[in-house]
């Protein structure tokens, strides 16, 4: 069996326990750490690994601003405020030219009932205005838009409230892939980043989940690494062919991951290392 | 593979693409490096005591099978290791001091 059919297996016969709303379900995360963790405070998550590791902590501060942010937020304010073909610009396509946007991302749109990331956004705004449109995965060019337009929100809190149905199902299809085992090493993002957070794979402290949507994207070896990157980067080790750049798998489970750090102030472009 | 080209169990253990069970586990000092490694227990012969190798396979071919929530990869089932790399892993799991 090659290992894609057994994705798609694990992704029919692992179901996870029943979905009991997105408050209960940030609620019982929250719990689970805190009863691992009691002396880390949740609004360190964000720090990734740095949160349980007084070393590595320490080794952020010291690249405290992330050497090569400057040149990634100078690439991506080029292109938020190149000038398209026909006069109009990215920072054109938003309120306030973008400034305090990203925090209600992703959004659902009631039309098509489907979740708009910012990456989707910025897409939108290309493709509606005939220019062709930026690579999700693409760390040179999205990736600098995208620490771009979140630095224009640095500390603005997140704010994905999970409040209609569509909402709370669009939550859940994100929650059950977050805690779907998968790949050839039969892990869910859950086993490492809820279950075992904190603990160390080898030197490396495991980040916990509420603190992921935060502080994306960071820096690591002069690359803007945003969150659906680190989603795919993930599931490679895994073992599992990662959901497509951009796709509707992505767009959830940033939903669901957002959604926990919603209260938590934005603060992209921190250095991490490999 | 043939059995001189399958590599010893501590390479096994050690290796990123093979078993990358350093990544989980410690082992006793002398015995491979010094990590942090903590989502698995410590391995050692006290911690294996009681464990034949018949256990040992059965557990690295298919841990759910025992621990159905384990976070361990199903090393056989899941064709990271083949038999013969499992039976050296065996070995070199039997030998920990």
């Amino acid at each position: 069996m090659r290992f894609p059919e057994i994705l798609a297996l694990a992704l029919f016969a692992c179901v996870p326990v029943a979905h009991a709303g997105a408050g209960a379900v940030r609620a019982d995360i929250a719990a689970r750490l805190a009863a691992a963790h009691p002396g880390v405070a949740p609004a360190d998550y964000a720090l990734g690994a740095a949160a349980f590791d007084d070393e590595r902590r320490a080794q952020l501060e010291a690249n405290t601003p992330a050497p090569e942010a400057a040149a990634i937020l100078a690439e991506g304010k080029r292109l938020w405020t190149r000038k398209f073909r026909n006069g109009r610009s990215l920072a054109q396509c938003f309120p306030n030219g973008g400034r305090r946007i990203a925090a209600a991302y992703p959004q659902l749109d009631a039309k098509s009932k489907r979740l708009v990331t910012l990456e989707t956004a910025v897409n939108q705004c290309l493709r509606s205005h005939g220019e062709p449109i930026l690579e999700a995965a693409d760390a040179a060019a999205m990736g600098a838009v995208l620490a771009y337009v979140r630095s224009l929100a640095e500390g603005q809190k997140i704010a994905v409230r999970i409040a209609t149905p569509l909402a709370e199902e669009r939550f859940e299809q994100g929650r059950r892939l977050y805690f779907t085992r998968m790949g050839q090493q039969n892990y869910a993002c859950a086993s490492c980043h809820v279950h075992n957070a904190g603990k160390h794979f080898g030197d490396t402290a495991l980040p916990a989940a509420p603190g992921a949507a935060s502080r994306w994207p960071f820096v690591r070896e002069g690359r803007a690494i945003s969150l659906q990157s680190q989603v795919r980067e993930c599931l490679e080790r895994m073992g599992a062919a990662p959901f497509p750049a951009g796709s509707d798998e992505l767009s959830q489970i940033d939903y669901f991951l957002t959604a926990l750090a919603t209260g938590q102030p934005i603060k992209p472009n921190a250095w991490r290392p490999r | 593979m043939s059995a001189a080209q399958v590599p010893d169990g501590r390479a096994l253990f050690m290796r990123p693409d093979k078993g990358n069970c350093i990544a989980c586990h410690r082992l006793p000092g002398g015995t491979g490096p010094a990590t942090k490694s903590d989502i698995g227990p410590p391995l050692d012969g006290a911690r294996l005591k009681g464990w034949d190798s018949d256990k040992l396979r059965a557990l690295l071919v298919d841990p759910t099978r025992m621990v159905p929530d384990t976070v361990k990869p199903p090393y056989g089932r899941h064709r990271i290791l083949e038999a013969a790399e499992i039976d050296r892993l065996v070995e070199f799991l039997r030998a920990l001091p």
